[in-house]
């Protein structure tokens, strides 16, 4: 229960994940005493309700009534008993409640820790590869942190800092987890360093990591969410974020 | 009969069922439960034009859980007794079906009255979703909050359950 991802993991049990989500859960569950304890428990109870509570079923009685109900109301004239306003208004809930659009629950979950490792480290090496790296080039912060304004929800923070060999490259926007995120680019040496910046969705967010050669250093600062990869030496990066966590706004 | 009577019964009579249980457990009184039934039922056919098709259970469900909002409020409105909330009264007084008579044995017993006296909100998420078998969309729309609240209320309605259930 105390686990910080027992939604999805009940949303796993109750059979709502597909895919990825579904197999991410899983070795969630098996990494995880809490989930699963509460998996086990889970069943247990489920199985119960299942087997031993009363479902109820509709008396004989009342199908008949409910046949004579409709009766009445597919008889001649029947329908001008009532004014259709009264109808209308009762029923205002149900009909736009089944009328209402869907909303993949992928979108409801904020994403897991590895789902958000994974994606970070993607996104990287994409941007690497795929020369898409940097849409806004500038070393002036005056014209890196005015471009995200609109392009995306969050101002990141932009500052630079060529005496310690961090220099501010440019900018792009990217997604983290299907969260659109402001990507602030460095270069450091020979090395990139992307510095990613989300809204907080309430994740619980990835210990550090090192995937495909690069490390990854996560934390949350305010309503932001922050993430910053290379594939420099894991020092330097964690000089580069002791960096970015004391400059002022 | 009319067409639109045949389509009305083919469609919403299999869940007759699904409608009592839902309307017995809310309102944990056979003759409520019949009476929620019958108005949900012939609102559910004087709008059935309106039904834009897709599983017709969750509409249902959505006005029997309507009818039981509008009756205990007139309950109330009305200075009656209020419905049996918080009262240790017996729960399964009324006649069993196969179902229920099967569950008659004691632990089944137990287990119905500690749901039957969980909070609303907790009971109703409970029946909708291991009773009913609805998904967690089709219970949003059945209660009218966000998904992300069904999911904590359900969360809330098992540990609950089997805090009292570990009790009893
Ligand atoms: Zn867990």
């Amino acid at each position: 229960m105390s686990c910080p991802e027992h939604l999805r993991t009940q949303a796993y049990l109750d059979g709502e994940l597909d895919g990825i989500a579904a197999s991410e859960a899983e070795r969630h569950i098996e990494s995880c005493a809490d989930c699963r304890r509460a998996s086990a428990d889970a069943a247990e109870l489920s199985d119960a309700i299942r087997r031993q509570t009363a479902r109820y079923r509709a008396p004989d009685a009342l199908r008949a009534r409910t046949a004579a109900l409709l009766d009445g109301e597919t008889a001649p004239r029947a329908a001008s008993f009532r004014p259709r306003g009264f109808w209308a208004g009762a029923l205002s809930g149900a009909g736009t409640m089944a009328a209402a659009a869907g909303i993949a629950l992928a979108l409801l979950l904020p994403p897991s820790p590895e789902t958000l490792a994974q994606s970070i480290a993607d996104d990287h090496t994409d941007a690497l590869m795929g020369a898409r790296l940097i849409q806004v080039a500038s070393s002036s912060h005056h014209v890196v942190k005015p471009w995200f304004a609109g392009r995306v929800a969050v101002s990141p923070p932009t500052p630079d800092f060529p005496d310690q060999g961090f220099v501010l490259a440019g900018g792009r926007i990217d997604r983290v987890a299907g969260t659109k995120a402001a990507v602030v680019v460095y270069r450091h040496g020979r090395h990139a360093i992307d510095l990613f910046v989300w809204p907080d969705g309430g994740s619980t967010l990835p210990g550090n990591a090192t995937r495909h050669g690069y490390h990854t250093i996560f934390w949350k600062s305010g309503d932001l969410d922050f993430a910053a990869v290379s594939d420099t030496e894991r020092r330097e990066l964690e000089k580069f974020v002791t960096l970015v966590r004391s400059a002022p706004e | 009969m009319d067409n639109r009577r045949r389509q009305f019964e083919a469609q919403a009579l299999p869940h007759l069922d699904a409608a009592y249980n839902l309307a017995r457990w809310l309102s944990r009184s056979p003759a409520d439960a019949e009476d929620i039934v019958q108005e949900a039922m012939l609102r559910a056919f004087r709008a059935f034009d309106g039904f834009r098709g897709g599983d017709i259970k969750p509409w249902l469900l959505a006005i029997v859980r309507n009818c039981w909002r509008n009756a205990s409020a007139d309950t109330r409105r009305r200075g009656h007794a209020p419905l049996p909330e918080e009262r240790d009264a017996p729960l399964l007084s009324d006649e069993p079906s196969p179902e229920a008579a099967a569950a008659q044995a004691s632990e089944g017993r137990r287990l119905n009255e500690v749901i039957a006296l969980l909070p609303n909100e907790f009971r109703e998420v409970l029946v909708l979703r291991e009773m009913e078998d609805l998904s967690y969309r089709e219970i949003a729309d059945v209660t009218g909050v966000p998904i992300g609240t069904v999911m904590s209320r359900l969360a809330r309605a098992r540990a609950l359950l089997k805090e009292k259930w570990d009790r009893t």
